[in-house]
């Protein structure tokens, strides 16, 4: 069947009575865990993810998706109201967005964001239902060596956008790697440092180190800057940009769009990547670049169109490859992994109804945002003013409880417990926690090809750098690496270590 | 150099990757049919213990030290924290007992009553607690723990 006719079946299934609720009432999760301070993306989508036990799973990755995407558009409401990024992309936003709204002009950001994100989301998904189906073959031609090399050139990726310094993203990077090394080890199926204790026979759960250290340790760092200074978010009136605005905002938004779709291909990188490099670009074809910071409206349509078409063409690598580019892709392929979906090139094959629901209900859940952004966006403004001290709790009660289902055990709550406060004690140190995540997921997968390409290959890790395709990754990885160090040395890393802080 | 942060946080990391290290030892690093189990666990945390004591060597520069007194808050923020904490730390030892809502329930006024009035307490943790439960075992037929009559 055509892709056409594909998509079509995929409506089909989405537009049912019950997937229609479920991408609704994920899009308004994700629409509040991106409003919400204290919570990111990765958190909301990890702390829902239990209650998708029961359902079937498309429902389950259409809910979950829609949390992801949808919080994507939430993030940019407390960012423009009152500067504290829901997200980490939305940093960016807040560049020009918040000068915006000091300016009165609110509204106009939180608009033209609805819009940018609805046309970056739109387009990207359009993307990935053309250029998708053609990779299937592509990836097929993937074997060990060029997984491991490409999962090599995501972790060089990871390390060197990871934050403030290469020492420190390693750290995180190789924390994760080992704390997947604990339980069932592939192919001899060893069980790893277990330490006699039942409990880790089957190793940590990935569920528990992302509730951990994305939700509890999001919320020890917020209380302490709630505590300090609260907030109070302006109103918002007037959504739509004035005449002579429309020209450039809709240059910005065609810009992010291509620009976001295609890092969201390269494994390792974060939504903030094609946000930065979004405003970065726009500020440098600007007539007048000095406007920047003082509430360009380029700077808000720019990044925020960039983050959202990341987000779709984040798909790719994840529906065809199974690699994971950002922490929260990491979360939706952990809930893939759940439900009894192995990510990769055979999903699009076995798994085909599964795969064009998905994508059919992201037109759906953009539009729905759309419509919750555009003539709604003074209620969601309100919700950011619920106060913190109410919702903590809330979110620690959800988190117990979800955690607790994983595996009717209290054994995951103190998994809970210990990841949170790991997670809060890096963060104080500088050192980067979404990678300890991702690479947690990317681990086994790791040790896995490695194993196969000398299985293969009887022992010789030759074919890794001379198989054309790997050898190319592993170039890419060995730049990589040696361009952040050297990027540390001469002090010069770009201005995203600042975006972080 | 007792007083830096990051140096100690650099510590427990060398201590982790020394740890994973030696266990590597306990098994087999390379078997007839190529890698074993012990092998990448071995390499992983060699890297690692190699990193963390660049890290602590980075940390103790001058621009870069990070007392405990600037990385920690003090006074009722740091209360506040270790209540959290204390307050799963209490659903953990009582759960089993209690059942999930009467432990839910107290952990969420450990939480709120600090900030907020007694009644609002009151009425957002019976509720929040009530409508979890619901959900999870309930809806979703997932066990939560429970008491003797089975709450």
């Amino acid at each position: 069947m055509d892709t056409f006719g594909l998509l079509m079946e995929g409506f089909a299934i989405a537009l049912s009575w019950d997937n229609l609720l479920y991408a609704l009432i994920g899009v308004s999760v994700g629409m509040l865990v991106g409003i919400l301070p204290g919570l990111g993306p990765s958190a909301g989508t990890a702390l829902l993810i239990p209650l998708t036990f029961g359902m079937d799973p498309t429902s389950a990755i259409v809910m979950l998706a829609a949390i992801f995407y949808g919080s994507m558009y939430g993030g940019t409401i407390t960012t423009v109201l009152v500067n504290v990024p829901g997200e980490a992309a939305s940093v960016i936003t807040g560049l020009d967005g918040y000068p915006m709204a000091q300016q009165g002009r609110a509204g106009v950001a939180l608009g033209i964001s609805a819009i940018g994100s609805f046309i970056g989301g739109v387009v990207a998904i359009i993307g990935v239902v053309l250029v998708a189906p053609m990779m299937v073959k592509f990836a097929l031609s993937f074997g060990p060596p060029e997984f491991f090399a490409l999962i090599l050139f995501g972790l060089t990726m990871v390390v060197g956008l990871a934050g403030k310094s290469v020492i420190r993203g390693m750290i995180a990077v190789l924390i994760g790697l080992l704390l997947a090394m604990y339980g069932m080890a592939p192919s001899s199926g060893v069980v790893r440092y277990s330490f006699g204790i039942t409990h880790l026979i089957d190793g940590f759960n990935f569920v528990t180190i992302a509730m951990g250290l994305f939700g509890l340790s999001e919320i020890l760092i917020g209380m302490e800057q709630q505590l300090k200074n609260p907030i109070k978010p302006p109103a918002v009136k007037g959504m739509f940009p004035s005449r002579k605005e429309w020209k450039p905002s809709a240059a910005s938004i065609g810009r992010g769009t291509v620009l976001g779709f295609f890092m969201g291909l390269i494994p390792g990188t974060s939504s903030v990547v094609p946000a930065l490099m979004s405003y970065s670009m726009e500020k440098r074809l600007a007539k007048d670049p000095s406007r920047f910071g003082k509430g360009a409206i380029e700077g808000v349509a720019g990044p925020e169109t960039a983050n959202n078409s990341f987000t779709g063409g984040a798909l790719i690598p994840l529906f065809l490859l199974g690699i994971p580019s950002s922490a929260t892709m990491a979360v939706l392929m952990g809930a893939f992994i759940l439900h009894g979906l192995q990510p990769g090139p055979t999903l699009f094959i076995q798994h085909s109804d599964f795969v064009w629901a998905v994508l059919a209900s992201m037109f759906i859940g953009n539009a729905m945002l759309l419509f919750m952004n555009l003539p709604m966006a003074g209620m969601w403004a309100k919700i950011a003013s619920v106060p913190f001290k109410l919702l903590f709790p809330i979110i620690i009660a959800v988190s117990i409880v979800g955690t607790y289902s994983i595996s009717n055990s209290l054994w995951d709550v103190g998994g809970l417990l210990f990841f949170g406060l790991v997670g809060y004690l890096f963060k104080k140190a500088d050192i980067p926690v979404a990678p300890i995540a991702l690479t947690f997921i990317l681990g086994v997968m790791m040790e896995e090809a490695l194993l196969q390409t000398l299985a293969i290959y009887k022992g010789s890790f030759l074919p890794i750098f001379t198989r054309p395709l790997a050898g190319t990754l592993m170039a890419m990885s060995v730049i990589a690496l040696s361009l952040s160090i050297y990027a540390g040395f001469k002090n010069k890393k770009d201005n995203l270590a600042d975006s972080e802080a | 150099m007792l007083k830096n942060y990051a140096m100690w946080i650099g510590l427990l990391v060398f201590g982790f990757a020394a740890m994973m290290f030696y266990g590597s030892f306990s098994m087999q690093y390379y078997g007839p049919y190529g890698p074993g189990p012990g092998f990448f666990p071995r390499w992983i945390s060699g890297v690692l213990a190699a990193v963390a004591l660049l890290y602590i060597g980075d940390s103790i520069r001058k621009e870069k030290r990070i007392s405990f007194a600037e990385a920690f808050p003090t006074g009722v923020v740091l209360v506040r924290l270790l209540t959290i904490v204390a307050s799963i730390l209490i659903f953990i030892f009582i759960a089993p007992f209690t059942g999930y809502i009467i432990a839910s329930v107290l952990v969420m006024l450990m939480l709120l009553l600090p900030d907020v009035k007694w009644y609002t307490s009151v009425a957002v943790a019976v509720s929040v607690s009530l409508a979890l439960f619901f959900v999870f075992d309930t809806f979703l037929n997932i066990p939560l723990p429970a008491n003797a009559l089975g709450w």
